[in-house]
């Protein structure tokens, strides 16, 4: 901003440090009442000694957690399907990303185009026609039917990320390789990918963090519980009309880990990421 | 997106109007021919089409195929397991005639415009108030950012247990503090349950719009604040007339890009209100959900979730020019 030294300049910056409190305050309460319910008794939970901090703190919330519902078995299925998620996407985006910026043939802006408008259009329009493939398919309640849903939002994003990454890799080095004898597919592990490390950083986070948060298609696509997702399964909690308030803020904490600490970790790229690719927020 | 120009810019991806690395070759080697000419560029067409294929069917299967069945299937009057029948355009004509779908486009229209403003106007707070030089700016970025890493099931569900009633932050807060006495129902109560579902939305999202204009901020020259100063103008000045005009484009493909997810994400309703009290909160991803798969109507929910469509379409069309276009142009 501007480096006046007068007072109107001090001024903004006051107003500013105010507006920071206040926005920090905005931001972080909520997470602090998570954090707060989860450490709690029920008795300090609910009714009239209900408190706005935990008296005594106790961690017996997590403990019922872990003993009474199937929290973990929601982690495994997260798991899976975001890495199996995660994974794919590198893969496909990779292939499909270096042919869309390398390679020349006919009908290449329209794939582009496509990728896009694909990406755009939102989960609330598919959901009912996909339930419908998802059941042809036989692909309810299994693993590989959420990997496979969610690919229809992290491919398109992945590709076209990772195509404009690719095309700021300066073409003389893999010029080079090739006439060295270099394939194709060898100069875009040996040469591309080693260039491209930020752009990867960033397709593995989102495709982990969005199957990881993922709400709509889990809750569509599965019903058992073998199968069934930390999100979906979180809001079960709620919908069985019985309201383990400090158990499932325990759940809340722990399953905002992963990506937070993804988060944490990425944030330098991510953030840039996301000012090119503009990602789902 | 056009954002790109930040301090590093390996990371800042510029799709320039570089070429694709065959047509440089080509140029290269008019000597050799025709011949060879078409039998390399067909050589380099069968590799990409093979490098794009499990791109392309997911683009088929998952997104295209989905999306013409959606059409099909609104102009059927199918429930789930059972057999649909073409009934033509009845669907969107009973639509227009039903109240609970009005309310709802209304909601709608209520819903994004609100959130979408409040979350701009939050946001370029924000990003502002981040951008002016500070000890510690480093980790005061990174809270104010983690919103826009927390499941959004999470954040809702969340937020239920705030607002809840009897024992929730708000009212707990209140009444210790005697500033009322009355216990507030604020997802119950039809004057306040809309205000709350979008005060969750913008908490949720106004991180995502101060990283992008944090970043178009930062990719703003400084000498041209230093230059408006030595013409003489003011702080407010320099905001208008510098900052404003250069995170334009910004603006525009921020706001578009979260006016498509905030007007067709139903998880705040779903979690937070289910739509009521009274349909005061119903938006249309959430009754098309509802009718879809709670009254199984699966020919009347994809109507409900194609009606606004061609707003969508209009958005998508322009956000795409955006996003292809190259960075430095």
């Amino acid at each position: 901003m501007a480096r006046t030294t007068s007072g109107s300049a001090r001024l903004l910056r006051w107003v500013g440090n105010g507006l920071l409190v206040v926005l920090l305050v905005w931001t972080l309460l909520p997470f602090y009442w998570m954090i707060a319910t989860s450490l709690k008794a029920d008795r300090e939970i609910y009714g009239f000694e209900a408190t706005l901090y935990p008296h005594r703190p106790t961690l017996a919330a997590y403990g019922r957690l872990f003993a009474t519902t199937p929290f973990m078995k929601y982690v495994r299925n997260s798991t899976i399907i975001a890495v199996g998620n995660t994974l794919l996407s590198l893969a496909f985006g990779c292939l499909g990303a270096y042919a869309l910026a390398r390679l020349r043939f006919p009908g290449r802006s329209l794939i582009a185009r496509g990728l896009v408008v694909t990406y755009l259009v939102p989960p609330a329009l598919l959901f009912i026609p996909l339930f419908a493939v998802m059941s042809t398919l036989r692909l309810i309640d299994t693993h590989q039917g959420l990997i496979l849903a969610y690919l229809s939002f992290s491919v398109p994003f992945s590709t076209w990320l990772l195509m404009g990454y690719f095309r700021s890799v300066p073409l003389e080095l893999e010029e080079a390789a090739l006439v060295d004898g270099c394939s194709r597919l060898g100069s875009l592990v040996r040469i591309i990918l080693p260039m491209s490390l930020p752009a990867l950083a960033v397709v593995t986070f989102f495709s982990f963090t969005q199957s990881w948060n993922e709400f709509l298609y889990a809750n569509v696509f599965v019903n058992s519980v073998e199968v069934r997702t930390i999100t979906t399964g979180l809001s079960l909690f709620v919908v069985e009309d019985v309201f383990f308030w400090g158990p499932m803020m325990g759940a809340s904490v722990l399953s905002t880990l992963p990506p937070l600490v993804m988060y944490l970790i990425f944030q330098r790229w991510v953030v840039k990421g996301l000012t090119l690719g503009a990602v789902k927020g | 997106m056009t954002i790109t120009p930040t301090d590093n810019s390996r990371v800042a991806i510029s799709a320039g109007p570089r070429r694709a690395y065959g047509e440089d070759v080509l140029v290269q080697a008019p000597a050799i021919g025709r011949r060879r000419r078409s039998t390399r560029a067909r050589h380099e067409s069968y590799l990409a089409w093979s490098l794009l294929t499990p791109t392309l069917l997911v683009i088929l299967f998952l997104v295209a195929y989905p999306f013409f069945s959606a059409i099909s299937l609104s102009l059927q009057d199918k429930m789930v397991g059972a057999p649909g029948r073409f009934v033509g355009i009845d669907n969107y004509l009973s639509l227009f005639r039903d109240e609970v779908f009005l309310r709802t486009a209304w909601n709608g229209v209520v819903y994004t415009a609100v959130a979408v403003g409040l979350k701009f106007v939050l946001g370029l707070t924000m990003a502002l108030i981040l951008d002016q030089p500070r000890r510690f700016n480093n980790v005061f970025r990174t809270l104010l950012f983690v919103p826009w890493a927390v499941p959004v099931v999470i954040v809702a569900l969340n937020w239920r247990w705030i607002f809840d009633d009897l024992s929730g932050f708000l009212n707990n807060f209140l009444i210790t503090f005697h500033i009322t006495s009355d216990i507030i129902s604020w997802l119950a109560d039809p004057r306040l349950a809309m205000a709350c579902v979008i005060a969750v939305v913008v908490w949720s999202g106004t991180p995502f719009y101060s990283m992008t204009f944090l970043a178009g901020l930062q990719a703003i020259p400084k000498e041209l604040y230093e230059a408006a100063e030595i013409d003489g103008a003011s702080t407010l000045q320099q905001f208008f007339f510098v900052t404003i005009p250069r995170l334009k484009t910004i603006f525009l493909t921020t706001v578009m890009l979260s006016t498509i997810w905030t007007a067709t994400n139903l998880q705040f309703v779903l979690i937070l209100t289910r739509g009521g009290p009274a349909s005061r909160t119903e938006i249309f991803p959430h009754l098309a959900y509802t009718t879809a798969l709670g009254a199984r109507r699966l020919g009347m929910g994809a109507a409900i979730s194609l009606v606004f469509f061609p707003l969508l379409v209009v958005l998508i069309v322009l956000l795409t020019r955006r996003m292809l276009r190259p960075a430095d142009e």
